[in-house]
Formats: C-alpha cells, structure tokens, sequence
C-alpha cells in the first residue's frame, strides 16, 4: 500500500477483515492480513478490545477467535460516514 | 450614530429569538455529532463537538449577561450590576474563549502536542477570563478576544494551511460574528446592521448544521 493510513482507515481495515471472515478469525492471520507490524498491530489490538469494538471468543478447544461487537459493526457501516465528516471539516 | 429600529421591549423579544435559535443549533451540532465521536473516540471530533457545546453556552450566558441591562425592561426592576457582572462574566469569558479555541483545535491537532493545546488552551481561557473580571467589563473581553482571535487564525493558517477553505470561513464568520454580538450586548435599541449580525449568526449555524447533517445522516 502507497498511502500512509491514518488511525481510523487501519481501523476500519481491521474490523472489515474479521467481518469478511464469517465475524470470526483468529489473531496470527488478522495480523497477517491488517499488514501491521506486531508491535503495530498489538497496540491497536488492545486499542479495539478496549474501546469494545471487538472481543474476544474461546471454543472449546482453547483456540482464541476475534470477533465483532456490535459496536464493531456500526463502525464498519458508518465509517465512510465520519470519514467524510471528517474530511469535510477538515479535522 | 446607529438608527434603532425595534422598541425596547421588542428589542428583548428579538434578544431572546436569537439567543434561542443560536442555542438550539449549537446543541444540535453538539448532538449530532455525538454517535460518530462515541464510535472513534477521534480527537478532531471531539474537540469540534465541544467547541459548538460551549459556544451554545456562551450565548446562553450572554443572553443572561444581556438581562442585567436589560432587567429593566424584561421585568420591571434594575439588577445591581456591580454584583452580577463579575458574576457572569466568569462563565461568559471562559466558555467562549474556550469555544474559539477548541474550533481551532479542531483544525491543528494533529500538528501540536494535544496536552500542550489543552493545557495552553484553558490557562489562556482561565487569563482572559480573570482580567475581564478583575477590570469587571465586558469590553475588555472583546479586546482580549479580538486579539487572541487574531492570533489564532493566523497560527492556524501557518500550521494547517494555507487554503481558505468554506470551512474556514465559516469559522472566521463565526468568531467575528461572536465578537459583534459580545459588542451589541445591551444595546437597548438594535441598529439595522445589529439585526443584520443577529441573522447572519443564525444563517452560519444553520449552514453548519446543515453541512453536519449531509455527512452524518
């Protein structure tokens, strides 16, 4: 990717990868695919959980899994919204 | 000299017409913003956001600031002035000066420090503020805010762009219009060109509530 992203789009791509993933995907191959570093990738991760846009499922195997929260859904399906906002009024 | 064209008591209906229309707007901003804010938690929301709540809340107060020259007339007995001026202008100096610069803030964020703009930003509000009391005139306010506004606008032309965006001007529009309605308060007669202000406030957070609502649906 050319373009540096800004916090919100690396957001976004995070979140539309675990959507587009049937909302379940465990954490090596989101990194993978967000294209984050790990250290990148760890303090946005903690930045998600935190602000309750993804949690965190365990199966019955003990495997982890990522998925959405619904506030995690709104995000995807408004952000194009606030992006504009955003650009709108330059902030 | 300006020629009045509103009786007194008239003067104060339009007074309270004004103070409404601006208040509701600049709530409006403030709520309609707030999903997209609670959702990213993105710096130059908030400080957006926030710079229409407290500028909503300056013109309230400045509609109360208003009443004690106008108590008079509004409810037939005089407010010591001597009492409730510093009293109000408290307030009054602090959520405006703070309302001016969280607009700006909203636009330099990403190039300051955002402890320093905080804290820069309320040490400024909270000195304008305690001069403006000290001196007890809302003159000296306008003064100081004429000056910090100047300022401001520049710093934010050097830091973000040069561009003289529609944005922008919005924003110029709504310091200096916030500054003639600082200078018109009390006025117990309202000149044409006063009314022309009063109108040309509510036509600019119109046109940003609106420019708000055509993003976030």
């Amino acid at each position: 990717m050319n373009k540096k992203r800004d916090k919100l789009e690396v957001i976004f791509d995070i979140l539309r990868i675990i959507s587009l993933n049937h909302n379940s995907i465990k954490p090596t191959p989101l990194q993978r695919s967000s294209n984050l570093s790990s250290t990148s990738f760890s303090d946005y991760y903690n930045e998600l959980i935190t602000k309750k846009l993804i949690k965190e499922i365990i199966d019955d195997k003990n495997r982890k899994y990522i998925t959405l929260t619904d506030k995690g859904f709104k995000y995807l399906e408004k952000y194009k919204v606030i992006s504009g906002f955003i650009d709108e009024f330059e902030l | 000299m300006a020629i009045p064209i509103f009786s007194e008591q008239l003067n104060f209906v339009v007074e309270t017409a004004f103070t409404i229309l601006a208040v509701i707007f600049c709530f409006l901003i403030y709520i309609k913003t707030k999903e997209s804010y609670e959702l990213t938690k993105y710096e130059g929301i908030k400080y957006f956001r926030d710079a229409f709540l407290f500028f909503g809340l300056s013109y309230l107060l400045r509609f109360i600031f208003s009443l004690i020259f106008l108590s008079r007339i509004a409810f037939d007995f005089i407010l010591p002035r001597k009492i409730f001026i510093p009293l109000f202008i408290l307030p009054l100096g602090y959520f405006s000066t703070i309302s001016i610069l969280y607009l700006v803030f909203s636009l330099i964020w990403k190039k300051v420090n955002n402890k320093i703009l905080l804290i820069g930003g309320h040490s400024i509000a909270i000195l304008l503020t305690l001069i403006s009391v000290i001196t007890r005139s809302h003159l000296m306010l306008i003064y100081l805010q004429s000056f910090l506004l100047t300022v401001t606008i520049v710093w934010s032309f050097l830091i973000h762009s040069k561009k003289l965006s529609q944005t922008k001007i919005l924003y110029i529009l709504v310091f200096v219009l916030w500054l003639i309605n600082l200078i018109i308060l009390g006025n117990r007669h309202h000149s044409l060109f006063e009314i022309l202000a009063m109108i040309i406030s509510i036509a600019v957070f119109i046109k940003i509530y609106s420019k708000v609502s055509k993003r976030i649906k």
